[in-house]
């Protein structure tokens, strides 16, 4: 028998389709997909999720797509603002009660969102070599930045609620260590050629993530760095007791690798000027850095004696070998400072003092590093300020103080130093190493507009300039000289706005639309307390005459029970996940109907299938399945109005028999609901 | 002389069987005759005892308690009525029942329920006598020339139903009758099977041959203990009597019908979700089309009717559809029972014909506001339905009028609210119902029934936000337009009415954290009025957090740092010295 034929229109399209067909087939059938979350095709509908609702003109009612059939010369819109509105509706109701972390903590507060929690998985599974992938999807630098990141990725991890967070930097350079050991690193593919030329301006963590990114994707890149090592401030700021050289080499080595040309010791500006430079290639990024010791502005700067802190560090590298004498002053309180004061311990200062206008608690530099620094036999001056550097002959030979105290906080909450009137005080000194901060150099640059601050002004999204082709990121744009991790970021995204615009594109980032759980200690109270590994470390009395590192490293045993410490708060099932898709292409607002969650708990298992009903949606799929395609039934609601719930016969030990662990409920959940285990 | 008690539920939870028993105690000699009805409506006034002499009702007595067994007895014993002058009706009472014009309810608290007899002496089973010669669609004729529409809620016409039942295709048809009455505050279903049951039974059997279906079921309400066994009693008497089962009074049609009692959940009244419920699944919504005449249960055509719907069909095969049609309006035909309840002076059930305005039933009919209150509103249609404001008493009740407001005709809930009632608060306590009855199936009524009803909480705690209101009215509409079913389609009309009619209350909960109507315990503020207080230091005593202080003789006062609004306060003092604003 033949079906008779019915013509449709489906969002302007004309649709001939069989008599019954629902309108979500037929608007398959023209390419047009019709978000649903609830809608089997073996199974029929359901109409539980409410996405699928479309507007058929001359109905007054909303149609679901998945059910309503289809009839002659009907005129269907899928995206009228009536059904997109009532979709909406749906997905802003259920992110609303979702009550459920699309990525882990750790993720979200990596500025450059490396995927924390799978290469952490990854080490505790013993996978190091997939874990180094994992972090090269982001950067290049694993060994190299798991060793100097302040880590706010540590600072945002869940764990914090238990006890200490996961060790997320130290794991990371163990398993690249562990890797450059095996020589087992997966090797990193390159895309065909596409003829196109990208010049990158500075071979620090910024411009070596873009190229990374850029030569994976076919282009052809110089990376010019003034220098004669590329590395940036992780080679020329960062001591090597902190980051030995040759880890970093071997890091920059496989860049080169890929096909990246280096060009060293070559300066813009000096040896070629800007405007030729550009004209070299079909896209620039400039990631210059921020390389120039900002002045203390006292009197008595300019005696010899007086280092600007990132000058004195890199004559330390390069091997000036400077003559500090035996007392030393650091003015400063940040990484700077840190790495200035310990350096100087090492080439053999007896007496190095830290300068800081305020406490110890508002010093920017990490915790670890001023610890250490103590350690090492550093004296700490809080409350003073530089007043006069005092010299002799030319020379430094002391400095003058201001005695300071805490006022009114800052707009960033900072208390304030402020002169106590009067109060002064004096220090003999060998020299002064003034590390209260660095900016970009613009010399050689003027064709660039810059911000009120100096610094290369750029755009927060996709890091273009006003000048065409040209892109700029790192500590040489907006707000100036930052952490590496924060500068790969910029990178990342120059790269892909780089790589849109020679395909003729453009590329603006969205910020994509995520679940996120608001927890407290509370709700870990019953997770077993599992103390943090402890990174051994050569002891200060050694360590403080040498350059050599000062942590040695996890062993492959400490790493793994540090890795298996993690929570695993980011959804299994976010790349798959329906819920998160659709709540993006709607831009739902996950927070405006927020209320109470629906009854939620975990720990249900039916064989190696986890329940988590606080990311269920209801859809019914996996009763639905478990009933008809399994023939088991053994699932079913319980429950009315917002407490239902979805719950398999777990209590009964015979449900646990008869589950054939087929896994289709899994399969079928369009959320991370359900959980595949062991 | 014959001694009727009215024993419907209201009748027996007031007492009636206690004094029925008090009387049967005395009249061991069977002096007097002592006899059952079902509900006549007046619950305000049960128990309710009806003097018979032969056939004719000589007094209705009202407020009849155990005390008046021995003057009851006496009276109907000697015939001498004068002593039961005070339990007489009075002729304000009586204007309650003479006022309404009754069919489905043309022999409640008439006849005995639980005599065949009874039912047959004023024309029982002669419908489905005459049906039983006529064609099917002749009858389906019938009943579209008298234009009934379905009483269970959505109004729609019966005949069509019928028709479509009786078209569509399949070997085995079903009748269900629904008599899961869900909308609290509604009894009216309950009061016809308690009451007449035998004409839902033949209402039913009339309509099962007109589609074609030799099994029925009626889905009764599980919380109608008495219902269910009354119907029990009737359809046995029924059988027995040849006009149920295989080959009803020899006319070669057979048809069975069963009870199945109710999962005790709103939804189940929703016709898809009752047959989920019947084939013994979980209560909930399936999606329509295919509607039940063409699927219904265990996917065999189906049709399902209201209780009152059939109560209505018996009365209109005898008089013919046109008597029918000639009551009522363009839009609605027939008559309509209501369950007047609420602030009212006289409720109970109250059938009249469509077309008379909503004041002639508050007003006329019932009485008005109860204590010299004032009208302030009338939720018609309970949780599904809206309210109605004093500007738009004059209403005709009529489908389409009343749909024109934004209420709804409804099953029959007709709740009448004075000044008293804070309308936030009375929208709140329907959101909790629907939320809490919600399937939870689909996500527009599962979570935005919730969210609607957390939003009308703060509001009624004063902790409302500018914003709230339109946030309610985007939830409402984005629900009616997104639910599955009637309930979460219809869940939003309580706010939607309210927000329409009384958006000053709203504002003054959320702008200046005030309830106009005093009834929002959050909001109210306990005070002492010195001038009248005594210095009696009962409120003192009783307030559970000390939050009065005062010597004795003294006038007292209330901390509000401390109050927690319980209003023991108030209760307990005895010269009207506190004042709640
Ligand atoms: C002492 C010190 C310690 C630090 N410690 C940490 C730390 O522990 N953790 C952390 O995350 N961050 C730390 N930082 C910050 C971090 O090093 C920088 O944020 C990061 O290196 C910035 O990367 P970038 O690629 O933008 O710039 P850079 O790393 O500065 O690289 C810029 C590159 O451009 C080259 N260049 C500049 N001008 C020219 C030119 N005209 N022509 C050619 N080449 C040019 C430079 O030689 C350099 O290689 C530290 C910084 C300093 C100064
Ligand atoms: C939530 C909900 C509850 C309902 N409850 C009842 C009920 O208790 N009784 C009833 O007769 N109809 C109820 N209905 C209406 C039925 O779905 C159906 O329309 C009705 O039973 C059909 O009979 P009628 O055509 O005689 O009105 C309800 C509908 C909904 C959406
Ligand atoms: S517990 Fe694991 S997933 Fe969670 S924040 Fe910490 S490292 Fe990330
Ligand atoms: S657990 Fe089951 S009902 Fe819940 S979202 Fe997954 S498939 Fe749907
Ligand atoms: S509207 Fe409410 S009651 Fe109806 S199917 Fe949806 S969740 Fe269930
Ligand atoms: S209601 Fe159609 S896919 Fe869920």
């Amino acid at each position: 028998m033949d079906t008779e034929m019915i013509t449709l229109e489906i969002d302007g399209q004309s649709v001939s389709v069989p008599a019954g067909t629902t309108i979500f087939e037929a608007a398959k059938t023209a390419g047009i997909d019709i978000p649903n979350l609830c809608y089997l095709k073996e199974l029929g509908p359901y109409g539980a999720c409410g996405v699928c609702v479309v507007e058929v003109e001359n109905c007054p009612k909303m149609l679901r797509a998945c059910s309503a059939k289809v009839a002659p010369g009907m005129v269907v819109h899928t995206k009228s603002e009536k059904a997109l509105a009532t979709r909406k509706l749906a997905l802003e109701l259920l992110m609303g009660d979702h009550d459920g972390d699309c990525q882990g903590p750790c993720k979200l507060n990596c500025p450059a969102h490396t995927d924390c929690q799978k290469y952490v998985k990854e080490i505790a599974e013993g996978r190091f070599a997939d874990a180094v992938a994992t972090v090269k999807e982001t950067f290049p630098l694993p060994a190299a930045i798991g060793r100097v990141c302040p880590h706010p990725c540590e600072k945002a991890c869940r764990r914090n609620l238990v006890e200490q967070p996961i060790s997320i930097a130290q794991l990371k350079y163990f398993a690249a260590d562990q890797v450059r050991k095996d020589g087992n690193e997966h090797p990193i593919k390159v895309a065909a050629p596409t003829g196109k030329k990208v010049g990158i301006i500075g071979g620090g963590p910024a411009g070596l993530t873009a190229a990374f990114k850029l030569a994976q994707w076919g282009h052809m890149v110089a990376v010019y760095d003034q220098m004669p090592e590329m590395g940036g401030m992780l080679r020329y700021g960062i001591p090597e007791y902190r980051l030995p050289k040759a880890i970093l080499k071997a890091e920059t080595d496989a860049i080169e690798a890929l096909g990246v040309n280096f060009i060293n010791n070559f300066k813009i500006g000096r040896d070629a000027d800007f405007a030729k430079f550009r004209s070299w290639f079909d896209a620039v990024i400039v990631a210059n850095g921020a390389w120039k010791s900002t002045a203390m502005r006292v009197k008595g700067e300019d005696l010899k004696g007086v280092w600007g802190g990132i000058d004195f560090l890199r004559a330390v590298v390069t091997g000036e070998k400077p003559d500090i004498g035996e007392r030393v002053a650091i003015v400063g309180g940040g990484n700077t400072a840190m790495d200035a004061c310990r350096t100087a311990v090492r080439v053999g200062a007896k007496e190095v003092f830290v300068v800081y206008r305020r406490t110890r608690k508002e010093m920017p530099a990490e915790d670890v590093e001023i610890t250490e620094a103590e350690e090492e036999g550093v004296k700490f001056k809080f409350l003073y300020a530089p007043d006069e550097i005092l010299g002799k002959d030319g020379k430094v030979c002391g400095m003058r103080l201001q005695v300071m105290e805490l006022g009114e906080p800052d707009e960033r909450g900072r208390r304030k130093p402020v002169p106590v009137p009067g109060k002064f005080e004096e220090i003999a000194l060998d020299s002064v190493i003034a590390a209260i901060g660095q900016r970009n150099d613009p010399e050689g640059f003027a064709d660039l507009p810059q911000t009120p601050k100096g610094t290369i002004a750029a755009d927060e999204g996709n890091f273009s300039t006003t000048l065409p082709g040209v892109f700029a990121c790192g500590d040489t744009v907006n707000k100036g000289a930052g952490i590496a991790i924060g500068a790969i970021a910029q990178a990342n995204e120059a790269a892909l706005a780089v790589n849109a615009y020679l395909r003729g594109g453009e590329y603006r980032p969205v910020k994509p639309i995520l679940s996120e759980r608001n927890l407290t200690e509370k709700d870990f109270e019953d997770r077993p307390r599992i103390a943090r590994a402890v990174m051994p470390q050569r002891p200060a009395e050694e360590r403080k005459h040498d350059f050599k590192e000062v942590n040695l490293g996890l062993s492959v045993e400490a790493a793994q029970a540090e890795a298996k410490r993690c929570l695993e708060c980011g959804c299994h099932d976010f790349e798959d996940c329906k819920l998160i898709r659709y709540a993006n292409l709607v831009q739902a607002d996950t927070q405006r109907l927020r209320g109470d969650f629906h009854p939620g708990f975990t720990e249900q298992k039916l064989v190696t299938i986890e329940r988590n009903q606080r990311k269920c949606v209801l859809c019914n799929l996996c009763v639905r399945v478990c009933a008809e395609q399994a023939k088991q039934g053994l699932l079913g609601l319980v429950g009315r109005g917002f407490k239902t719930v979805i719950k398999p016969e777990f209590q009964n030990p015979a449900a646990t028999a008869v589950c054939k662990d087929c896994h289709l409920c899994a399969d079928n959940c369009p959320t991370g609901a359900l959980k595949i285990i062991g | 002389m014959k001694l009727v008690f009215g024993e419907g539920s209201c009748g027996i939870a007031a007492g009636a069987r206690k004094v029925r028993a008090a009387v049967e105690k005395l009249n061991a000699d069977g002096a007097v005759g002592v006899g059952i009805t079902g509900c006549i409506g007046m619950c305000y006034l049960e128990p309710i005892v009806d003097v018979y002499d032969g056939g004719t009702l000589v007094k209705r007595l009202v407020k009849v308690d155990e005390a008046a067994a021995p003057a009851l007895y006496e009276a109907a014993k000697t015939g001498d009525l004068a002593p039961l002058a005070k339990y007489e009706i009075s002729a304000d009472d009586r204007e309650f029942l003479e006022k309404q014009t009754r069919i489905a309810l043309r022999h409640c608290g008439l006849i005995d329920p639980e005599d065949i007899a009874a039912y047959e002496a004023v024309d029982g089973y002669k419908a489905i006598r005459k049906v039983l010669a006529m064609t099917p669609e002749d009858v389906i004729a019938e009943i579209k020339v008298s234009g009934l529409a379905g009483r269970g809620g959505a109004g729609f016409p019966t005949w069509f139903k019928w028709n479509a039942a009786r078209n569509a295709k399949g070997e085995q048809k079903y009748l269900i009758c629904n008599a899961d009455e869900g909308d609290p505050g509604a009894f009216m279903d309950r009061a016809v099977i308690e009451s007449d049951p035998h004409s839902l039974i033949e209402g039913m059997l009339i309509a099962a041959y007109a589609i074609g279906a030799t099994k029925a079921f009626v889905y009764v309400r599980a919380e109608y203990p008495l219902a269910i066994v009354r119907l029990e009693k009737a359809l046995a008497a029924a059988k027995k009597a040849g006009l149920l089962g295989e080959n009803i009074l020899g006319s070669g049609f057979s048809c069975d019908i069963r009870i199945k009692a109710g999962a005790g959940a709103f939804v189940c009244g929703e016709e898809t979700a009752l047959i989920e419920s019947l084939e013994g699944n979980r209560g909930m919504p399936r999606l329509k089309p295919p509607f039940p005449a063409e699927k219904g249960y265990t996917q065999a055509p189906s049709n399902i009717n209201n209780v009152e719907t059939f109560a209505n069909v018996a009365w209109i095969i005898l008089n013919g559809g046109a008597a029918f049609a000639a009551m009522g309006t363009e839009t609605s035909k027939g008559t309509k029972v209501f369950a007047l309840t609420g602030k009212i002076k006289r409720g109970g059930l109250v059938e009249i014909p469509m077309g008379l305005t909503l004041r002639d039933v508050i007003f006329g009919i019932g009485g008005g506001i109860r204590d010299g209150g004032t009208f302030k509103a009338v939720q018609m249609g309970g949780p599904s339905g809206g309210c109605i404001p004093e500007h738009l008493l004059d209403t005709k009740i009529d489908y389409k009028a009343l749909g024109a407001t934004g209420a709804i005709m409804g099953s029959g809930g007709m709740v009448v609210m004075d000044s008293h009632t804070c309308m936030v608060n009375m929208a709140r306590f329907f959101l909790d119902f629907t939320a809490k009855e919600s399937c939870g199936k689909c996500v527009h009524c599962r979570i935005g029934t919730k969210r609607m009803h957390e939003i009308l909480t703060r509001i009624t705690e004063g902790k409302g936000k500018e914003g709230d209101v339109e946030l309610l009215q985007e939830l409402c509409n984005g629900i009616k337009a997104g639910a599955l079913c009637g309930l979460g389609q219809t869940a939003p009309n309580p706010v939607l009415t309210t927000i329409r009619y009384f958006r000053d209350e709203y504002d003054a909960h959320i702008r200046e954290a005030r309830c106009p109507a005093h009834e929002c315990a959050a909001l109210k503020k306990y005070e002492i009025d010195p001038a009248k207080c005594k210095g009696c230091t009962m409120c003192a005593k009783k307030c559970p957090v000390g939050a009065i202080t005062g010597t004795v003789k003294q006038p007292h006062v209330i901390d509000q740092s401390k109050c927690i609004k319980c209003g023991q306060c108030a209760a307990t003092c005895k010269f009207g010295a506190i004042v709640v604003g």
